[in-house]
């Protein structure tokens, strides 16, 4: 018996670009080493204060949906979160980090976000 | 001597056929009570990842499961000399073994999906704009606009999600009937909606197939990708609190050979 393994598709190109997406966009190991030691501690603070971010999205948008919060609440919430993402914004600039950049991957319990 | 591992077979005999392994070496089996650990001798290390090597590796592997159980080892595994290799070996006997039994006469295959992600999140946010009335965030002041900004991306979001989990769902019950286990990755990125290998009994591989086909063709404007049946690189479960593989470079012994399959499969195409 020879397992005569074979891999078919009709679109090789677009599944290569994916897998290369998804495998390049999640590092297993925060990268510092003497030379980018700040911005290795940079992506990995960013990374879990961009995860406590949108934990408070997430939260302030279920309670719009069950409309547990007043048009006062929702006004001081907005004002939050705004500021918030405006300094998360700023803070990527400063390490020449992008968004898909946040992101750690915990191995098999999988990507932190 | 350093000893190039290729993976771990249920049987202290001797591989019978000549098999040459990476640097033309003699494959052999070294035993430790009735299973064996199939090593060839290595002299220099391994320069980076080619193609050829994987290929080589993969071949090995394809060929002891001829005549054995095979829990393939990852790619570019170096033992430091047969007395390491035979302590690894007591360490995780018995985890081999169960593992050996576990994947006795099982073959592992992966799919892959693309979907139109972009049209269906077209079609949802349409949607959602007709159906907006349910939903009264004011929008009276620009923290307010940000708010429903913020609510409307949520609830696209959540069904996109939705619609991924029952095109997975789906798929995954016609897969089903014929794996015996199975591991699913939902939307790695936006357009693939599933990475996913499933284990199958040697016996029932070709009804894996036609259920592939039926999925295939019942999913216009999907794309599909179909490999294997491959050694069952992904169903290989060890703990990772063992002391050895903490002191050594030997770390995720088995999980990572699945991405340099990759490589073994795209010169298959």
């Amino acid at each position: 018996m020879t397992l005569n393994s074979v891999v078919e598709t009709d679109f090789p190109e677009e599944f290569i670009e994916e897998m290369e997406k998804s495998n390049n966009a999640l590092p297993k190991r925060i990268d510092a080493n003497p030379k980018n030691v700040e911005k290795g501690l940079a992506k990995l603070v960013l990374t879990l204060i961009e995860l406590i971010r949108k934990l408070l999205e997430k939260q302030a948008v279920r309670r719009v949906e069950a409309g547990s919060l007043s048009d006062e609440e929702i006004e001081r919430v907005g004002e939050t979160l705004t500021k918030l993402e405006n300094k998360m914004k700023e803070l990527k600039q400063i390490f020449g980090l992008k968004d898909e950049e946040l992101n750690l991957n915990l191995g098999p319990l999988g990507d932190l976000m | 001597m350093k000893l190039y591992l290729y993976g771990i077979i249920d049987s202290s005999d001797q591989v019978k056929d000549s098999i040459y392994g990476l640097e033309g070496a003699s494959v052999y089996n070294i035993p430790f009570c009735d299973i064996g650990a199939v090593v060839s001798e290595i002299n220099q290390p391994i320069q980076g990842v080619t193609e050829g090597a994987v290929l080589e590796h993969e071949d090995i592997i394809e060929k002891l499961m001829e005549n054995f159980t095979v829990l393939p080892v990852r790619f570019q595994t170096i033992i430091d000399g047969r007395d390491n290799l035979l302590s690894m070996m007591q360490s995780y006997y018995k985890d081999f073994r169960d593992n050996l039994e576990r994947l006795h006469n099982k073959l592992e295959f992966g799919i892959k999906v693309i979907w139109p992600a972009d049209k269906i999140k077209e079609h949802i946010i349409n949607t959602y704009k007709k159906n907006d009335k349910k939903v009264s965030v004011p929008s009276n002041s620009s923290n307010k606009r940000f708010m429903r900004k913020k609510f409307e991306k949520y609830k696209i979001n959540e069904e996109f999600q939705k619609k991924a989990n029952k095109y997975i769902s789906v798929m995954d019950l016609f897969f089903s009937k014929f794996a015996v286990e199975k591991k699913l990755k939902k939307l790695k990125t936006e357009d693939l909606l599933l990475d996913a290998v499933y284990l199958v009994e040697k016996g029932k591989q070709d009804n894996f197939r036609d259920a592939f086909e039926h999925i295939k063709s019942a999913h216009k404007g999907f794309k599909f990708l179909f490999s294997g049946p491959w050694p069952a690189y992904n169903f290989v479960i060890l703990p990772k609190n063992n002391d050895l593989l903490k002191d050594s470079n030997q770390e995720d012994l088995f999980d990572k050979v699945i991405q340099h399959r990759d490589l073994v499969g795209a010169d298959k195409i």
